[in-house]
């Protein structure tokens, strides 16, 4: 099976307004699968939003390649199928909405790319069923919660019907409902819809429901691995300036202190029958 | 010395079809000293109350008044008590402005009528308060970072200000877990050196319990609940599920626990407590 999204030897160097050069991603090498649910985790500036931004050609590399189907994101005539293919969800849900009514923000996308009339309200209305806002399709989207204009963002992205969604701290200005929310449709979306996802977080709750778990630091991909296996190296992540999930935590200061207990703890569920058995 | 919110009620966009009202008879004193935490579900009007405290926002009825003085006013005397007030804003982009991130962090100081050299020594403080490396980013565009990055160039920004009234709208949003705990350590040593009053709005329970005393509950503009913390995640689970606000990760573990034979002595808040209370359980200790 082909990687749908491939990254070669990938740098990418800013220069700012000051003429300052910063190197924000140094000599990656990546492959995502078609299907996979992959979660990125690293410090403020390790270069995770920069990784996500070539993957819908946003950025381009500085060094290196990346690849989505097999096309070169660097060759003008691939950017269609790219942006059409791999959508991106950010953090701040105010800046992502761009009309007033809700059925019409979200059919901005398919109309920006051409896609005929008659397809677009199908689209629009599969979109907004599957993130339960169906009922709020006339209102105006500047009255919802943050969760709820979240979700519309969403739909705004599934109604480009892209093979991947690439979020970059999606739950970040939410309350924990709405936090919830999207972390459901998120993995809906992935085991019903067989949509690729990349999912930036700096919640590790959330991280480990990925299949895989990337973790960043200065420009550098430093650990990866499925949940189990990357979490359950808590000292390694400490040392990262990361964090475990708190039972992964526990677990670890529980076995430091000299209590045999299994590396795979990551989940309250897991720690309490550990605890209790 | 204290604000003293006295039933301020506040509607935005008054006489148009989105007319909402966003605080309703809200009266509340919060004392330097103290360390407050406002939660609540979304829309409820934590962001609304904190813009009153520093009279971005006044009142359409009510009084905020800061340290005996009503900041619906105009006059030397106003001035000088909303700037005894810092607010480090939901959305960072919305207060930084300068070409450079020295130039961001050094405004407040120099309005205040620093000389450079305190300035300097001002942002230099401030820039180590949030962890940014002070030869690697003086000079840098605060617009051209990432997200964590910007975010604690507001912080600083503020902190510069050195606040007798720190109120911060959800600071640790995009902060990365290390870097969130460092600032917390720092803000909870400069609380109790210099008595000043922090007002945290978050939506992270953890961060609520473990740095606040005091916990104000928002629902549908009002105060729901006001009390301490560690009693309000106690006795009051029942009141906070229907304002749809949650508890912190190691209550729910010690629930849990409970709930599969192993009880523990006491709600824990803080992963050490949990360590220790289940050390204790288990006859480990
Ligand atoms: N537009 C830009 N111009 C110059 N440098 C930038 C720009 N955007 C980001 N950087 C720099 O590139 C590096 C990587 O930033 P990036 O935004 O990818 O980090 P991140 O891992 O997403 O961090 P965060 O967790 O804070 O969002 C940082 O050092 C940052 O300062
Ligand atoms: N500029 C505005 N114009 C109109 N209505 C507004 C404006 N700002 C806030 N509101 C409304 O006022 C109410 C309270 O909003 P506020 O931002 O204070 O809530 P909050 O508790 O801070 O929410 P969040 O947790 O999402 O930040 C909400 O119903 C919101 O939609
Ligand atoms: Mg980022
Ligand atoms: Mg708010």
């Amino acid at each position: 099976m082909q990687p749908i999204i491939k990254v070669k030897n990938l740098t990418h160097i800013y220069t700012d307004g000051q003429n300052n050069k910063i190197k924000a991603l140094d000599d990656i090498n990546l492959a995502i699968m078609p299907g996979e649910f992959v979660a990125i985790i690293g410090t403020n500036g390790s270069g995770k939003s920069t990784l996500a931004r070539h993957f819908n050609a946003l950025l381009q590399p500085t060094e290196g390649k990346c690849f989505v189907n097999g096309l070169d994101i660097s060759v003008d005539e691939n950017i269609w199928h790219v942006r059409q293919n791999i959508g991106m969800v950010f953090q701040n849900p105010d800046n992502q909405i761009v009309a007033s009514i809700v059925e019409e923000d979200v059919a901005f996308g398919p109309e920006n790319i051409g896609i005929p009339h008659a397809e677009i309200r199908p689209r629009v209305e599969a979109a907004l069923a599957s993130v339960n806002m169906t009922e709020y399709a006339k209102h105006a989207p500047h009255l919802l919660s943050g969760g709820q204009k979240q979700r519309i963002a969403i739909a705004g992205v599934l109604a480009l019907l892209p093979q991947c969604i690439v979020f970059d701290e999606p739950t970040a200005m939410l309350d924990p409902r709405g936090r919830k929310d999207i972390v459901k449709i998120v993995q809906n979306l992935n085991k019903e819809k067989h949509i690729t996802i990349v999912y930036i977080t700096h919640k590790m709750e959330e991280a480990i429901l990925a299949d895989r778990v990337i973790a960043m630091e200065k420009g550098k991909i430093v650990m990866e691995g499925t949940p189990a296996e990357v979490f359950g190296q808590v000292k390694k992540i400490h040392e990262l300036g990361l964090e475990a999930p708190l039972s992964a935590e526990v677990a670890e200061a529980l076995r430091q202190a000299g209590y045999e207990l299994s590396r795979d703890i990551i989940t309250d569920e897991e720690l309490a029958t550990a605890l209790c058995q | 010395m204290s604000i003293e919110v006295k039933d301020i009620s506040y509607t935005y966009m008054t006489k148009t079809p989105f007319e909402r009202q966003a605080l309703r008879n809200v009266t509340v004193t919060i004392e330097k000293g103290e360390f407050v935490a406002i939660i609540g579900h979304t829309g409820s009007g934590k962001s609304t109350l904190a813009e009153h405290l520093n009279g971005l926002l006044t009142p359409s009825t009510g009084t905020v008044c800061v340290d005996g003085v009503n900041l619906n006013g105009k006059g030397d005397k106003v001035r000088s008590a909303k700037h005894k007030v810092g607010i480090v804003f939901q959305y960072p982009e919305h207060q930084l402005f300068a070409e450079t991130i020295y130039e961001d962090i050094a405004f407040g100081p120099r309005n205040s009528g620093k000389s450079e050299e305190e300035v300097e020594k001002q942002v230099r403080k401030a820039m180590g308060f949030v962890g940014l490396d002070y030869d690697a980013f003086s000079t840098r565009s605060p617009f051209q970072l990432s997200g964590g990055q910007m975010r604690r160039v507001a912080i600083a920004g503020v902190i510069a200000m050195d606040p007798e009234y720190l109120i911060m709208d959800e600071p640790s949003a995009g902060l990365d877990p290390i870097s969130r705990d460092a600032i917390f350590a720092q803000l909870s040593t400069v609380f109790k050196e210099r008595d000043i009053a922090v007002i945290l709005i978050t939506h992270s329970m953890e961060e609520a319990a473990q740095y606040a005393s005091r916990l104000l509950v928002m629902a549908k503009g009002q105060i729901a609940i006001d009390g301490k913390t560690e009693l309000v995640f106690k006795e009051q689970r029942e009141r906070l599920q229907e304002v749809g606000v949650d508890i912190p990760e190691s209550i729910k573990i010690t629930d849990l626990l409970c709930e599969k034979g192993l009880k523990l002595e006491k709600q824990a808040i803080t992963k050490e407590q949990l360590v220790q209370y289940i050390k204790k359980a288990k006859g480990w200790s």
